[in-house]
């Protein structure tokens, strides 16, 4: 409740009257909202249903019949294995679920794809349910729209206070020229710069910088005296226009309130003209926009290794085998898709990427794209919800086998596909230092193409994904400074 | 999720230790903490700490004469008068010919020093040596044989980690050694009577002209293989207080036998044969066209990613069959203690670091994995030892099982990587139970936890 006028107070700023208001509310940070029991939601680390045996215990009678008894159930009634369909996009060169039990089951065991119009867990109908007013509650988007319109607020006044601060130097310099002119001038000219020359702990005031805390705490404060200053003008026969403001009232330009509020008003106002219009009626209208998008890779493990998932062509209507889906993804995995008769080269990309993903996958990683960070994966632990991701992962290929030195042409070839400069090594190392992950560089390396190899593609993709070979180092800055204890 | 990601970004850094990665050099200095530094009054006296910075020039007065004042300590430090005492003043003599014995013992030394030379004498430490016949083979002396300059009068705290005796009580200095001394001022070194030809009778093979530093540079960068990059990682790490000695890959020869190359390699043992079984036992016949984790009813969900488990990974313990052929720029040439190590120099311990340095800009790729992975099996194994690497599943992936240090020398800017061979193979986090909370007990490293409401 405490979080929902705070979420008002921040999108209504109807200037005194509200500021009054949202003055308290500012000042004791309302609690968050509670967290859905995020351990309950993602118990199953995979879309598959797991059915243990009874423990089994071998003096215990009892046990052996119940074990028995359990394998009867099953044979009698096997439990239905759920297996969720999703169709091809070719144009977006990625895999739609639009069921909306089967978003809800890939996204909550195991963090599969990501919801199309939502940052990744699917909520915009969530999001859009809110928006018009019919859900409580607020979306973790919003939240970070909250939190970034008051962080860039509290940036704006910190540069305000820097500058005030600047300016009165500027004043009480001029100042003390003029007086200095006056009587005279060099000993008051040889003083600021005697004082400061040593001046690292004698003068704290101007060097101590202004920190986001201390333009919270200055806001505050301001909230606060608008406060006294509102009650002040309501009550009539104050002495109204003396407001004892001193000489340092810090005080919101207009300009910057007009900057902060002008798009949160705004929404405000559509919303409220949209609500009284159509009111009720625009409730059943209301359909997901929204649609799960895997990646190529997700799907392919899904369907293959998982065996969860069928994949739809978009023109035929009827499932993918898992043959020609790695074939098709192949296709797919370079911008244009190459022609569907040609066939597939041992170092295509999406083979490399996919190794890549069932490696970690099957250690139990939660596997999701890395793209923001300027990586191929993140790789979290139990999933999204529970902790930030600790590694970032690169994929390289590497091709080790004799074959692949062979002929200049496929040397040439080979280099071109593993070689990375040192400058985009350093910068992804630096990138991923500042969002605090270990770079992990994940070489793999390919096999060389054996006779047999398009039989195997149409065949046995368990013996071709076996001839690769994965191999994982840390990078990591060494700071010399650092290790010298 | 990403929205906390790019939350933590923001946040102070929690723990130092792993990521610490903000650069004092890059700072703009405040040199005013320079007024407080007493040069002369007591040694024990720490390095004060570095002024805030400003941003932004603004037109203040304030700002210029802190300014000002920063600039005029930095003057008044650098104009210090930097003094020499006679007292501490180390001599050292160039020999362009390496290793020889004094010339006043020599006509009575040489026999036995052929004799024990022999021994151990190198093929390419003769063709130097055809000038002095009587000098052919001076190897056994005990120094290294890339040595180049002979200090007499050895004092001071640096010859505790660095050149050699020799019998005549001369301490022998490699080429680098010796530049970083004449670099810091330590050392003067004389040409020697031979170079300058002025042969005056004395014993003394000290021509009394002192060696410039140009002189130096150009006397001994390129000699026993000491290239200017290799010099640069040696002086700069030197400088902070590392001991650094030339790792056997210097020269191009294998580095020190690793320990598992040695251990025989011995049957699969019980364990093993039960491991076989058991990954025979979960193996999936399913793998050909899917699902990998089979079709009929799952029991657990470790058995399933007991099955899943099909691609094979480099396992950084297991013993190499032959012992791994570094090439050149991807072979660790120095070896690195840490100035807390205990360093002998008769005894070096082993090495806190291995280094191979590389030029960016001969070498300007990435190393391959074949050119990396060989240069992690060529250092010995150091697996995550020690009780919180055991608790902290984290800690022991960024350790590695080997790792390498590889200093990138980019026309003289070094920037180091640490290279760790992490077997995410070993660390199946599937047996690890379930999550213990929201957020918090997720990982084992002490996260800043981001309060997802504000």
């Amino acid at each position: 409740m405490a979080s929902q006028s705070n979420s008002m107070s921040i999108a209504a700023p109807e200037v005194a009257a509200t500021a009054a208001n949202s003055a308290p509310t500012q000042n004791t940070r309302p609690s968050r909202p509670p967290r859905p029991n995020y351990r309950h939601i993602h118990r199953f680390p995979l879309p598959l249903s797991v059915h243990p045996l009874p423990p089994l215990i071998p003096h215990n009678p009892i046990s052996i019949v119940s074990v028995l008894l359990s394998y009867l159930t099953y044979l009698i009634s096997p439990p239905r294995h759920e297996v969720h369909s999703a169709y091809f996009d070719p144009d977006t060169s990625s895999v739609h679920v639009t069921d909306p039990k089967a978003i809800r089951a890939l996204w909550e065991m195991g963090f599969f794809g990501k919801g199309s119009l939502s940052r990744s867990e699917p909520s915009w109908l969530e999001r859009e349910k809110k928006r018009r007013g019919l859900l409580g509650g607020v979306t973790s988007e919003e939240v970070t729209r909250q939190r970034r319109t008051e962080r860039r607020e509290l940036k704006l006044e910190r540069a305000r206070m820097e500058k005030l601060a600047i300016e009165q130097r500027l004043k009480a310099e001029a100042a003390a020229r003029e007086t200095g002119d006056a009587s005279a001038g060099d000993t008051s000219a040889e003083q600021p710069l005697l004082s400061s020359a040593d001046g690292v702990t004698n003068d704290p005031l101007p060097t101590e910088k202004f920190s986001l805390r201390k333009a919270r705490e200055a806001k505050m404060l301001e909230s606060q005296r608008s406060v006294v200053q509102a009650e002040e003008k309501s009550t009539p026969n104050s002495t109204g226009q003396m407001s004892p403001s001193g000489g340092k009232t810090v005080r919101f330009s207009p300009v910057v309130q007009a900057k902060e509020f002008a798009p949160d008003s705004t929404v405000l106002h559509v919303t409220e003209s949209v609500g009284d219009e159509h009111g009720a009626e625009d409730e059943p209208l209301l359909n997901n926009e929204e649609h799960l998008q895997l990646s190529n890779e997700e799907a392919f493990f899904l369907v293959y290794g998982l065996g969860a998932l069928q994949v739809y062509d978009d023109k035929l209507n009827a499932p993918l085998s898992v043959p020609s889906l790695l074939s098709l993804f192949c296709q797919h995995s370079r911008f244009p898709p190459c022609h569907p008769s040609s066939d597939l080269d041992l170092d295509d990309p999406f083979m490399i990427s996919y190794v890549v993903y069932h490696h970690f996958r099957s250690l139990g990683w939660v596997v999701r794209s890395g793209v923001k960070f300027g990586v191929d994966y993140l790789l979290y632990n139990r999933g999204p919800v529970f902790s930030h991701a600790e590694f970032a992962v690169v994929v390289i290929p590497s091709f080790e086998h004799p074959y692949w030195s062979a002929t200049e042409e496929r040397r040439a070839h080979c280099a071109s596909k593993q070689a990375r400069s040192w400058w985009w090594l350093h910068c992804v190392n630096r990138v991923q230092a500042q969002v605090k992950k270990s770079l992990v560089v994940c070489y793999v390396d390919v096999p060389q193409p054996t006779s047999g190899d398009i039989q195997a593609l149409s065949g046995d993709i368990g013996t071709l994904l076996a001839r690769y070979k994965v191999r994982e180092m840390l990078i990591r800055r060494w700071v010399p400074n650092r290790t010298r204890d | 999720m990403a929205d906390t990601d790019e939350a933590a970004i923001h946040l102070p850094s929690q723990d130092s230790a792993a990521h610490n990665d903000i650069d004092l050099s890059d700072e703009t200095q405040d040199f005013r903490m320079l007024n407080h530094l007493s040069f002369l009054s007591d040694s024990s006296a720490t390095l004060p700490k570095r002024g805030e910075k400003d941003f932004e020039p603004n037109p203040t007065l304030y700002q210029a004469d802190i300014l000002d004042a920063s600039r005029q300590a930095m003057h008044n430090a650098l104009a210090h008068p930097r003094l020499h005492n006679t007292k501490n003043i180390v001599v050292g003599i160039y020999a362009p010919d390496g290793p020889a014995p004094p010339r006043s013992s020599a006509p009575s030394k040489s026999l036995d020093t052929i004799a024990e030379g022999d021994a151990e004498s190198r093929p390419a430490q003769t063709a130097t040596d055809t000038e002095e016949p009587q000098f052919k083979k001076p190897a056994g002396m005990g120094v290294h044989l890339d040595s180049c300059v002979y200090v007499s009068n050895p004092k001071g705290q640096f010859f505790k980690n660095m050149g050699r005796a020799d019998r005549w009580n001369r301490v022998w200095l490699l080429p680098e050694e010796a530049l970083y001394l004449l670099e810091r001022g330590s050392l003067d070194i004389r040409w020697p009577t031979s170079a300058t030809g002025c042969d005056d009778e004395g014993d003394s093979e000290d021509s009394g002209i002192p060696m410039s530093l140009q002189a130096a540079y150009a006397c001994f960068i390129g000699r026993g293989g000491l290239s200017v990059d290799r010099y640069s990682v040696y002086t700069g790490l030197k400088r902070l207080g590392y001991t650094l000695i030339r790792a056997p890959g210097w020269y191009g020869e294998a580095d020190e036998t690793t320990e598992d190359s040695q251990n025989k390699r011995q049957g699969p043992g019980l364990a093993g044969i039960y491991g076989r079984f058991m990954n025979w036992l979960y193996s999936s016949n399913t793998t050909a066209v899917g699902p990998v984790a089979g079709l009929g009813i799952h029991r657990s969900y470790n058995d399933i990613y007991h099955k899943l488990s099909i691609i094979p990974w480099h396992d950084p313990t297991a013993p190499q069959d032959q012992p791994p052929q570094t090439e050149p720029p991807f072979r660790v040439v120095l070896h690195v203690y840490k100035p807390s190590t205990p360093f002998r120099k008769s005894a070096p311990p082993t090495p806190d670091f291995r280094i191979a340095v590389v030029n960016a800009r001969t070498q300007t790729t990435m190393p391959t994995m074949a050119q990396l992975g060989t240069l992690l099996d060529s250092t010995p194994l150091d697996p995550p030892k020690g009780e919180k690497m055991q608790r902290q599943l984290y800690m022991r992936l960024r350790n590695g099982y080997r790792n390498v240090v590889l200093a990138v020398v980019d026309q003289g800017v070094v920037s180091y990587l640490r290279i760790a061979d992490a077997a995410f193979g070993k660390e199946k986090i599937y047996e690890r139970g379930a999550p213990t909370g929201n957020k918090k007990g997720g990982g084992p490293r002490p996260k800043f936890t981001k309060p997802k409401g504000r």
